[in-house]
């Protein structure tokens, strides 16, 4: 029994092996189209994955990867000896933190808002304008509040009618991230209760009616049957959103910071790519780059698997 | 007897009242920047500088949008655009729906690790300085391709597609495969017809996405030539903010940094005017919720 067991089973496997690779020729061009698909993930997301060891190299860009020379861990000893690069950090998790706290309650709570509505007219008429400003580009929207808080700008004159002094919103230092997370908010909070909305129509319409019947009120429903109907969606949303917290909004304030408000709005994207590009220090910078890439990763990662075991979902 | 016994309470109305209110305030602060920056375009200087302006145009002109539309450079870099959105989305959607298409069949050998090499690039990146480094040594830098080429697929709208596919009704393509076709052949003549409204909502958000981008052409790009409109933008906000927020007070400047103050609102408006027009169509497909809940692998 046990021999003929033995005797078996690499029979088996090749015959599985071979019933392999019969499907794959006979679906030959099902493969075929995976390839494009896997060179562009080779060049361009896995390169610059392997570009990663000159983080670990004094990498000199006329002699390339192969002439430079290895540091160890050179670079990221310096990390947090360099002052700048603290206070850049210390920038970034602010900033996040900052818009973690006022952004992620807020598509929440606009979303149980909005799905009070009962005008049908007046809720797409809402949703069409909230909607809007996700899709138009960090670019625009620097020029839209520049043009807003310039000294020659609406809110400016209405200080003025007011008899209030004139403020230069974006050079005061006390300003800038309180601007960052409300220009970040005006663009992204309406979209955001999509995902929010989805969650709760997907609740039992039978909760609320049985609830009614008990006597519970508006606000009863929306704190335990809403609430509890979205937690869901939203431990997920703040995982994912948690994955993200040293990407503070490079993008968006590229666009929006100047040289004397660098000491509060200078956060790891934009020092890598001014530092990174601008004085040729591949090395130090691309291992800023990789702390936040490794940072952002063991979050991620850790936060799905909570979710896995205590709620039994996962983001992949 | 009434079958619905419950009546709203006095708090419940006030609470409805102040959700309309609340929105009301909502829609006009997320307009408000929007028709100011509009009326300001089309106002007069004397009432731009004097800050005069809010949500209707003082001294109506529309000389700013002639001067616009007139700058070789704004021109250009609308055609730039123009051709890296329109290029840009066909060979995103060729390519992620090459990619989606087998990875949406589940007896597919080795689907759960090409998966898995594809979901591991949005948790793990390169970053900026490998990626710049690489794209010089391909000779991309100052090359138009470096605008389309690095971002052909989002992962995220390919494991849309993947997902959307793996709805179809197999019966359809398997009468297909009996008759002889081939993959490929199902792909286009079966399955691509019956995804066109998933097609429709991944191709705009590619084409939002390249016409609003701008980081890579400020990494890669150096020649004026090249550069498209969000950068040329950037550009032009940037030499005008420094002297609006510094020099505001300052008499000489002053006359003409407003001048530019309307200018700039009209290539603002201009390079917009794109995105309002597909946004009916975006909204149209977008509140189908054809991508929510679809982040699952």
């Amino acid at each position: 029994m046990v021999q003929a067991n033995a005797a078996t089973e690499p029979v088996m496997k090749t015959a599985k092996k071979n019933s392999k690779l019969v499907k794959v020729l006979k679906d030959w061009d099902l493969y075929f189209m995976l390839v494009p698909g896997l060179i562009f993930l080779l060049i361009f997301k896995y390169t610059p994955m392997y570009g990663l060891i000159i983080a670990f190299m004094d990498f000199n860009i006329f002699r390339g990867v192969a002439g430079s020379e290895w540091v160890g861990l050179k670079h990221f000893e310096n990390l947090f000896i360099n002052g700048q690069f603290v206070n850049v950090l210390t920038n970034t998790i602010l900033i996040s933190l900052y818009k973690l706290i006022f952004l992620f309650p807020a598509p929440i709570i606009v979303a149980i808002l909005m799905n009070e509505i009962l005008n049908m007219v007046f809720k797409r008429t809402v949703q069409s304008i909230i909607y809007l400003p996700h899709f138009i580009s960090w670019v625009i929207i620097s020029g839209l509040f520049i043009n807003l808080l310039s000294l020659n700008g609406i809110v400016n004159s209405a200080l003025g009618w007011l008899g209030l002094e004139k403020i230069t919103f974006f050079m005061e230092q006390s300003m800038f991230r309180s601007i960052l997370v409300f220009t970040d908010g005006w663009k992204e909070v309406g979209w955001g209760t999509i995902v929010y909305l989805a969650a709760i129509t997907s609740i039992d319409p039978q909760q609320y009616e049985a609830a009614t019947i008990d006597g519970a009120n508006k606000f009863r429903q929306i704190w335990h049957i809403t609430l509890p109907g979205m937690a869901p969606v939203i431990v997920l949303m703040l995982i994912l959103r948690l994955g993200n917290v040293l990407e503070a909004g490079t993008e968006q304030i590229l666009v929006m910071y100047n040289p004397v408000v660098y000491e509060v709005g200078d956060v790891i994207g934009t020092f890598v790519y001014r530092i990174g590009l601008g004085t040729g220090d591949y090395s130090f910078t691309t291992a800023v780059g990789l702390f936040e890439s490794v940072v952002g990763f063991i979050l991620i990662v850790t936060g799905n698997h909570i979710c896995k075991k205590y709620l039994g979902r996962s983001i992949w | 007897m009434s079958v619905s016994p419950y009546k709203k309470s006095l708090s419940e109305k006030i609470f409805i009242r102040f959700i309309y209110l609340f929105f009301i305030v909502y829609g006009l602060v997320a307009l408000f920047p929007f028709l100011n920056v509009i009326a300001k375009s089309l106002s007069s200087e004397g009432a731009v500088i004097a800050g005069l302006v809010t949500i209707y145009p003082i001294g109506f002109q529309t000389g700013t949008y002639q001067y616009v539309l007139s700058n070789p450079l704004f021109v250009n870099s609308f055609k730039v655009t123009i051709f890296i959105t329109a290029v840009g989305t066909f060979l995103s959607l060729l390519m992620t729906v090459l990619a989606a298409y087998p990875l949406s069949k589940p007896d597919l050998v080795g689907r759960k690790p090409i998966l898995l090499v594809y979901i591991f690039t949005m948790l793990f990146s390169g970053g900026l300085i490998p990626s710049y480094i690489l794209m010089r040594e391909l000779g991309l830098v100052n090359n138009i391709w470096v605008l389309i080429l690095p971002g052909m697929i989002s992962v995220f709208n390919m494991l849309i597609v993947k997902n959307f596919f793996e709805g179809l009704p197999e019966g359809l393509e398997e009468s297909a495969k009996i008759d002889g076709a081939s993959n490929i052949t199902v792909l286009f003549r079966i399955a691509l017809p019956l995804s066109k409204p998933v097609l429709a909502t991944i191709g705009l958000f590619y084409a939002v996405a390249l016409w609003n981008s701008y980081f890579g052409a400020m990494v890669y790009i150096t020649d004026p030539s090249l550069k498209p409109l969000q950068l040329y933008l950037k550009e032009l906000i940037a030499s005008t903010k420094d002297t609006m927020l510094v020099a505001g007070e300052v008499d000489l400047s002053r006359d003409l940094n407003t001048t530019a103050d309307s200018v700039q609102a009209a290539a603002i408006i201009t390079a917009t005017v794109p995105i309002l027009i597909v946004y009916p169509f975006l909204q149209k497909y977008f509140v189908k919720g054809a991508f929510v809940g679809s982040v699952k692998g």
